[in-house]
């Protein structure tokens, strides 16, 4: 049997529960490396480690090693990934985001997001206030990070795709900031980043909106440490006492003395239960009621990376790895166990040494061996040592195997996780994940990180045994080749292309981006061709100056935002006949052009003078002449109104024939205009605005009759409609003997009825009475209602007589009744003819 | 995974809720909100205003008044993405702030329903796009009932095919996508009209596209296989039958658009009609707007299926909403009346539950009463009989020449202009096209009338190709009369109105039994084409007898898309299509094993530049036949209207000396 430690060796009790330490890679940074130079920063689940050198340290001056400053980065075992030169003076903040992004804050806030460990990076400042006063030091958290100014000014940046530098509720400027650290707004109420500040004696919290005082008398803090889970926190006085309590300051939990004058380098949470304290080579495990557990580390300096579920201990020979031993090794390994995982672990034992205590072990724990299964399967992967993960998985498997019914897929997948987990964590690799850490990166994260170390091969590997799209891994190594690939153009496009052929989900946007970044627009160009989704090319197109490819591209796609981005863009560059030319065969482009020119700066004024060149060119002579119209109806005068209606015929003149009708209107409309303005001055009365028949109708309600009748003949009324204005408006004046007047008219040609109609409704049934002899082509029976509806009852039994309606006069005669002087009157009428 | 459940159009309601609170939640503390306008109205679809308030909201501006104050620190404005006028409106708005404002402001924009390049550059460019968090929210479909999703853009039919902007397809594709990406592909794409055809395309894209896509998880998958819950969808361009909106409503609910105009299920009615409002203000007034004046005698009416009344009238023939409410007031009196058989305290329990019940109906038939009774006095008038004789004669293909002098004593006598153009639209589309000397005619007797800047209004519907003369070159291609060589290119509505049987003479308004009754007589030729999907047995019935030789109708159930009606559907306007999507044949069976199949299936029938109440009413006449095979749900752009449409070519300007005043809403034809 080979030479295994056992799993506890490295356990250590701290109160009711033990924490493991457990080595990660060994001989991690040269010896001659002095650590205690080096600022240390390292990114979460296990990430990449970034090494600036302390600027504060006095170093030996060693001519054989380049003096320039950069940034190291290196996988947790000590590989080099990348070097990065840096020329921008003071570092106040070097730190990761949860996707391995390394910010560099430099003493002006500028700050630079590496977001690829390869050296490509995009900054942004932190603004005005940070350049004035200068950053003092910045915490990061998952994807933002807040800055302390020098004068205690908080500024906060929430995301690094679109940083959004916001100040906090500022602290109180006067008094030192003893140390401060930050509540990521996940775990907060108010969603907002909170921050701990230690001035003075006291801590005050600000988040967005206010800065409150928790008012406590035992500072200054040296320390703030935030537990992973934002619930609790740890404060380290000046004169070396930690106090644990709740983040919202409510609860105090435990107190512990270190009895150590030397103020600690670090103070950092292992999990949610422990806090760790490290001095140069000291590291102190605090737990809960302040037991502790202490580590020794002879080798020099150690820097403490926390982690989620734990924190790693960097040291120059060693990389470890402290954290809570997890619940289900505890219960399979802890000394003097007998739970039924640990029984089963013995069984495999047994079973190998063919011994019959395995089969008696299994009997012992037959009725909890679905607990004792899970637990080993568990277990399998918390566990670092790759001896004791196949134990386990062996035992779990035996015991599965004695089970008549077992749902595999929990062993199956971690069979897979394990298969993963071990592959990276191989020092070559460097990412030591946990099990926890990984359920927390998810597959595509750590497939990511494989991508940001180029290592395509794995990434590849795991992404096709995880079942998972390998399309980004694809992208991500084309762009690489195209970045540093030192073939020509022509031999990498068809590299490329022969690679990624077939491949679903392939982004050539991405990749001709890549291509574009590093200067190879050729190459760009083609690889562009390539890609399936239109709207994707759009903006590299334009960056490319592709104009005209990218509005093709932008209106193929369907998607009218990038149509316009596309034209606002092209508007602004290109001289305006140009701009036209590109319209020009192009009608969905020019029809949106026309629709943000309608309507150009939100406050519905139109872009006037562009769509008149627009049309010029285009000789599309209706719509000029419409703007023009457009224009007329915006004049604040008749006169400069008239003016622009000729505008809008002189667009017309060319063509005589096909534009006739526009052109007559033009002329009447500015003859109108011509004559209300000569009818206002006489008569001084309002008339702009109103239409030809409006202004009859007008002028006929005011008695100006003549004027009436030479507007009509100028603008051509036709007979019937000027009778119906006529009519109107004389009903509207109440005017009953200007209508007699007319009704004296031998022909109406409107017919008589309109008049019945109109003056009936009008209240006038005496005069309504006086057309119903005169209307024609009635239907039978309808003189009578018409009568009826006068009121003239007699009058209706004349006309039933004479059409010898019976039931008509029977209705007429009831309604009068029988004893009116009415009713004697129909009666009398209708003797003759309706015999009873 | 879970069996999929059916589309269900409150899920899509409950979303946008869930998204639009949550965004609000992320600003912290008390807001000043900012709507535009056209939003106000659809985000009282999905959440009161009274929950907005719960949310920190503290007063409510429109973007359009430009009057936002800096009475606090957050400001939030939402409004749509797309048109780079709102943009510019809002970085207006926080310049002016910033520079007026004593305090700092946090500036938030939620673009609906995406955040899109052009607004972030003319952020950028006016330079306030740092200093705001820009957020999306994703309302696409905005669910006016249970049936029916709107995207309510409502400039989508001038957009469309006045200004030939494209974006409302793209955005009803996108918000297809959505349902597809939840529910599976519609495994049946069917259609008709250009536009609708470009939705169908944009579709077929953006499936490939998220084929493409990098980030292809679990839940998009789904997205990827035919759905097995949506049987299809019918993509309807409102281009292919422009006269059905045109001719006037007479559905109830049509008869309340026309009459006083519905905007996001709610009309402005005099509360001289309604009655105040009663004093539980919460009731009707759901939508988010600004602290509107109390001095305004409008009253907000809520019309939809919440009220059960008119729920029960909504679709029904105007003829017989009289006699409906009669009888429900009768029922609803006896009901009350029963209070005084109640014996024991049981029974008076009982009815002392049910009262707040009554109260309820009460109160909505004393609204539906006060409106009945005022649409009543508008349908007597003369007016209003002429205007729907001639409509009637020429939809059902009377000579047009006869109605000549109706028409032309119509605008002699001032009746509203968007009366008038329907008319002369309805003639123009019917006998694709007008003689030229009668089309002057009639064009200088709108000029002499309504005024000359109405040469913008006849060049804009000669544009939609809605009135113009035979000779035009955009009428160039125009079939003839009966001439069935050249098809496809305009709806040769004297074919298909024997073809499709669109004039049923014997319609009883009580007991419908064909959708023709929505008009009294009239079939609406865009939901017979839906029938011809859907109801293929029906249809080849009542048309069989009339002796057209329609091919020998396979009217086995098992014909799908367009099958049976191939050439009828020629003779309408567009393209014409019918896809199948299909998916992994693994993974179709898998699905299929899972949901079990044999429910009842979706169908979505979508309208690209909108449908009218009335078509709604016929779609629901034939979803309620076919209640036991399918559902049907309605998508479309907006609600669209005969006055609506011609508000959109309507010039507005006029050559009066005054600032031009905001033109009223829609006139409707009245009383001389």
């Amino acid at each position: 049997m080979m030479d295994v430690t056992h799993p506890t060796a490295g356990w250590e009790q701290v109160g009711e529960r033990f924490y493991r330490k457990i080595q990660l890679y060994t001989q991690v940074f040269d010896l001659d490396l002095d650590l205690d130079n080096f600022i240390v920063a390292g990114a979460p689940y296990g990430g990449a480690i970034a090494l600036y050198r302390n600027e504060d340290k006095l170093v030996a001056f060693n001519p054989a090693k380049a003096s320039k400053p950069s940034i190291d980065i290196y996988s947790c075992a000590g590989k080099l990934i990348r070097s990065i030169s840096w020329d921008k003076g003071s570092i106040r903040g070097l730190g990761w985001s949860e996707d391995e992004k390394l910010l560099v804050v430099t003493a002006e806030g500028t700050v630079r997001c590496y977001y690829d460990l390869q050296g490509d990076f995009t900054q942004f400042s932190l603004g005005n206030s940070a350049e004035e006063l200068g950053v003092k030091s910045c915490k990061f958290y998952d994807h933002g990070m807040v800055a302390l100014l020098s004068n205690n000014t908080l500024i906060s940046v929430s995301s690094y795709d679109e940083p959004r530098p916001k100040q906090l509720a500022p602290p109180p400027e006067e008094g030192d900031v003893h140390s401060w650290n930050i509540i990521p707004p996940a775990y907060t109420l108010s969603r907002s980043v909170e921050v701990l500040l230690s001035i003075g004696d006291t801590v005050y919290v600000s988040d967005a909106t206010e800065c409150e005082d928790r008012f406590l008398d035992i500072g200054p803090f040296t320390h703030i440490g935030v537990s992973p889970n934002g619930k609790f926190a740890a404060l380290y006085t000046a004169t070396g006492k930690a106090h644990v309590i709740t983040s919202d300051f409510q609860t105090r939990l435990s107190e512990y003395d270190s009895r150590s004058r030397i103020p600690p380098k670090y103070l950092e949470w292992c999990g949610n239960d422990a806090v760790v304290i490290a001095w140069e080579d000291e590291v102190h495990l605090v737990g809960p009621g302040g037991s502790l557990a202490r580590f020794y580390y002879d080798s020099g300096r150690v820097h403490i990376v926390p982690d989620y579920d734990g924190v790693r201990v960097i040291a120059n020979d060693t990389c470890d790895f402290l954290q809570k031993v997890p619940d289900v090794i505890e219960d399979v390994f802890r000394l003097g166990t007998d739970s039924p995982a640990s029984i089963l672990l013995d069984a495999v034992e047994q079973l190998k040494m063919q011994s019959p205590k395995a089969d008696d072990n299994i009997q012992l724990i037959r009725p909890h061996l679905v607990e004792a299964v899970d637990t080993c399967v568990n277990a399998a992967g918390q566990e670092f040592s790759i001896h004791w993960q196949k134990q386990l998985l062996k035992a779990a498997s035996f015991g599965k195997s004695v089970l008549d019914v077992y749902n595999s897929d929990d062993f199956v997948d971690m069979c897979e996780t394990l298969r993963v987990l071990n592959a990276v964590r191989f020092f070559e690799i460097g990412l030591p994940l946990s099990y926890e850490q990984y359920q927390r990166l998810q597959p595509h994260g750590l497939i990511s990180r494989l991508l940001n170390r180029h290592e395509y091969l794995l990434a590849l590997r795991i992404a096709g045994y995880l079942r998972l799209p390998t399309d980004k891994i694809y992208v991500h190594w084309a762009s690489a080749k195209v970045k540093v690939g030192s073939e020509d153009d022509d031999a990498i496009c068809r590299k490329v292309v022969e690679k990624l052929s077939g491949k679903p989900g392939i982004s050539f946007e991405a990749i001709a981006r890549a291509a574009y970044d590093e200067g190879r627009g050729r190459l760009a160009t083609e690889l562009l061709n390539h890609e399936p989704r239109a709207g994707r090319q759009v903006p590299l197109l334009l960056s490319m100056e592709e104009d005209e490819l990218a509005l093709d591209k932008a209106i193929e796609s369907g998607d009218t935002d990038l149509v316009y981005f596309v034209l606002h863009q092209l508007k602004r560059k290109l001289p305006l006949a140009s701009f036209f030319r590109v319209l020009n065969p192009r009608p969905t482009a020019t029809a949106l052009v026309e629709a943000s020119a309608r309507d150009s700066d939100g406050s519905g004024r139109e872009d006037m003078a562009l769509l008149k060149d627009l049309y010029y060119q285009d000789d599309r002579r209706i719509d000029g002449a419409a703007v023009f119209i457009r224009e007329a109806l915006q004049q604040p005068e008749a006169r400069t109104a008239g003016d622009k209606l000729v505008l809008a015929a002189k667009l017309l003149t060319d063509n005589t024939k096909e534009n006739a009708f526009e052109l007559s209107a033009l002329k009447e409309a500015a003859s109108l205009l011509h004559a209300q303005q000569v009818l206002e001055s006489n008569l001084n009365d309002d008339f702009t605005g109103l239409s030809v028949n409006q202004t009859l109708f007008k002028l006929i309600k005011l008695g100006y009759h003549g004027r009436a009748k030479k507007v009509q003949s100028e603008f051509k009324v036709p007979e019937r409609v000027a009778w119906w204005i006529r009519l109107q408006a004389l009903v509207a004046k109440r005017d009953w003997s200007e209508i007699e007047e007319i009704s004296r008219a031998r022909k109406s040609p409107i017919g008589w009825e309109p008049f019945f109609n109109q003056t009936l409704q009008a209240g006038n049934p005496r005069l309504a009475a006086t057309f119903i002899p005169k209307c024609t082509g009635l239907e039978p029976g309808q003189i009578i209602t018409m009568y009826e509806k006068c009121g003239l009852r007699v009058k209706a039994a004349e006309e039933a007589v004479k059409t010898k309606d019976a039931e008509s006069w029977a209705r007429l005669l009831e309604a009068a009744g029988r004893n009116t002087q009415e009713g004697r009157e129909i009666e009398r009428l209708g003797l003759a003819v309706f015999k009873r | 995974m879970a069996p999929h459940a059916g589309f269900d159009t409150e899920q899509v309601r409950e979303k946008a809720r869930k998204d639009l609170l949550y965004l609000l939640e992320g600003v912290r503390g008390k807001k000043n909100l900012v709507i535009e306008k056209e939003l106000a109205g659809p985000l009282g679809v999905i959440v009161k205003a009274s929950t907005l308030r719960d949310y920190g909201v503290d007063n409510f501006f429109f973007l359009e008044n430009k009057n936002t104050d800096a009475s606090q620190r957050n400001v939030v404005f939402i409004a749509r993405g797309e048109s780079s006028k709102h943009a510019y409106a809002i970085a207006d708005q926080i310049k002016r702030l910033q520079r007026e404002s004593q305090s700092p402001h946090e500036f938030h924009i939620f673009w609906v329903p995406r955040r899109t390049l052009l607004s972030d550059k003319i952020l950028e460019e006016a330079g306030v796009l740092g200093d705001t968090n820009v957020a999306e929210l994703p309302l696409y479909f905005f669910p006016l009932e249970k049936d029916l999703l709107s995207l309510e853009l409502d400039s989508s039919f001038e957009d469309l095919y006045l200004a030939k902007d494209p974006t409302s397809i793209f955005l009803l594709a996108r918000a297809l996508m959505g349902i597809q990406q939840k529910h599976g592909l519609f495994p049946r794409v069917i259609g008709k009209g250009d536009n609708a055809k470009r939705v169908a395309e944009l579709l077929a894209r953006m499936r490939q596209e998220l084929l493409a896509g990098e980030d292809v998880n679990e839940t998009d998958k789904i997205g990827l296989t035919p759905s097995t819950t949506t049987e299809s969808v019918i993509i309807i361009d409102r281009e292919v039958d422009l006269v059905t909106p045109l001719l006037t409503q007479l559905t109830y609910e049509g008869l309340i658009d026309e009459v006083f105009g519905i905007q996001n299920s709610q009309t402005d009615v005099d509360s001289t009609i309604v009655g105040t409002q009663p004093l539980p203000a919460q009731g009707a007034s759901a939508t988010a707007a600004p602290a509107s004046s109390t001095q305004s005698r409008k009253r907000k009416i809520q019309l939809d299926s919440s009220d059960k009344l008119f729920d029960q009238l909504r679709d029904a023939n105007f003829a017989i909403v009289g006699s409906l409410l009669n009888k429900i007031a009768r029922r609803l009196q006896s009901d009350y009346e029963s209070r005084h058989s109640s014996k024991t305290t049981a029974e008076l329990k009982a009815f002392v539950q049910k009262l707040p019940g009554y109260q309820a109906e009460q109160q909505s038939l004393k609204i539906h009463t006060g409106l009945a009774e005022e649409i009543m006095k508008h349908t007597r008038t003369e007016n209003f009989n002429k205007l729907l004789e001639v409509q009637q004669n020429l939809a059902a293909g009377a000579d047009p020449s006869s109605q000549f002098d109706a028409i032309e004593e119509l605008i002699a006598r001032d009746t509203p202009l968007p009366q008038v153009l329907r008319l002369l639209c309805i003639y123009s589309c019917i006998s694709g096209g007008i003689k030229t000397k009668e089309l002057d005619h009639f064009r200088r007797l709108i000029l002499q009338s309504y005024g000359y800047q109405h040469l913008l209004t006849l060049q804009n519907l000669e544009k939609l190709q809605m009135f113009l003369s035979r000779s035009s070159p955009l009428a160039s291609m125009i079939p003839m009369t009966g001439s069935a060589g050249a098809t496809g290119t305009k709806t040769n509505y004297t074919y298909l109105r024997k073809q499709l049987r669109l004039i049923v003479d014997e319609v009883n308004e009580h007991d419908p039994n064909d959708i023709a009754y929505v008009y009294s007589g009239y079939a609406p030729l865009s939901i017979r084409l839906v029938q011809c999907i859907l109801q293929k047995q029906y249809l080849l019935s009542i048309t069989r007898g009339n002796g057209a030789a329609n091919a020998p109708g396979p009217a086995a159930g098992g014909a799908q898309g367009w099958r049976g009606f191939d050439e009828a559907v020629k003779h309408a306007r567009g393209q014409t299509f019918d896809e199948v999507q299909k998916g992994e044949d693994k993974a179709v069976k898998a699905r299929a094993l899972l949901s079990g199949g044999g429910d009842k299936k979706t169908v979505f029938v979508v309208f690209v530049g909108g449908i009218s109440f009335t078509e709604i009413a016929a779609l629901r006449f034939i979803a309620k036949k076919e209640e036991a095979r399918r559902n049907i749900v309605i998508c479309t752009t907006s609600i669209i209207s005969g006055n609506r449409m011609m508000e959109a070519a309507i010039e507005k300007g006029t050559f009066s000396k005054e600032a031009p005043k905001p033109t009223a809403g829609v006139v409707a034809a009245g009383g001389a």
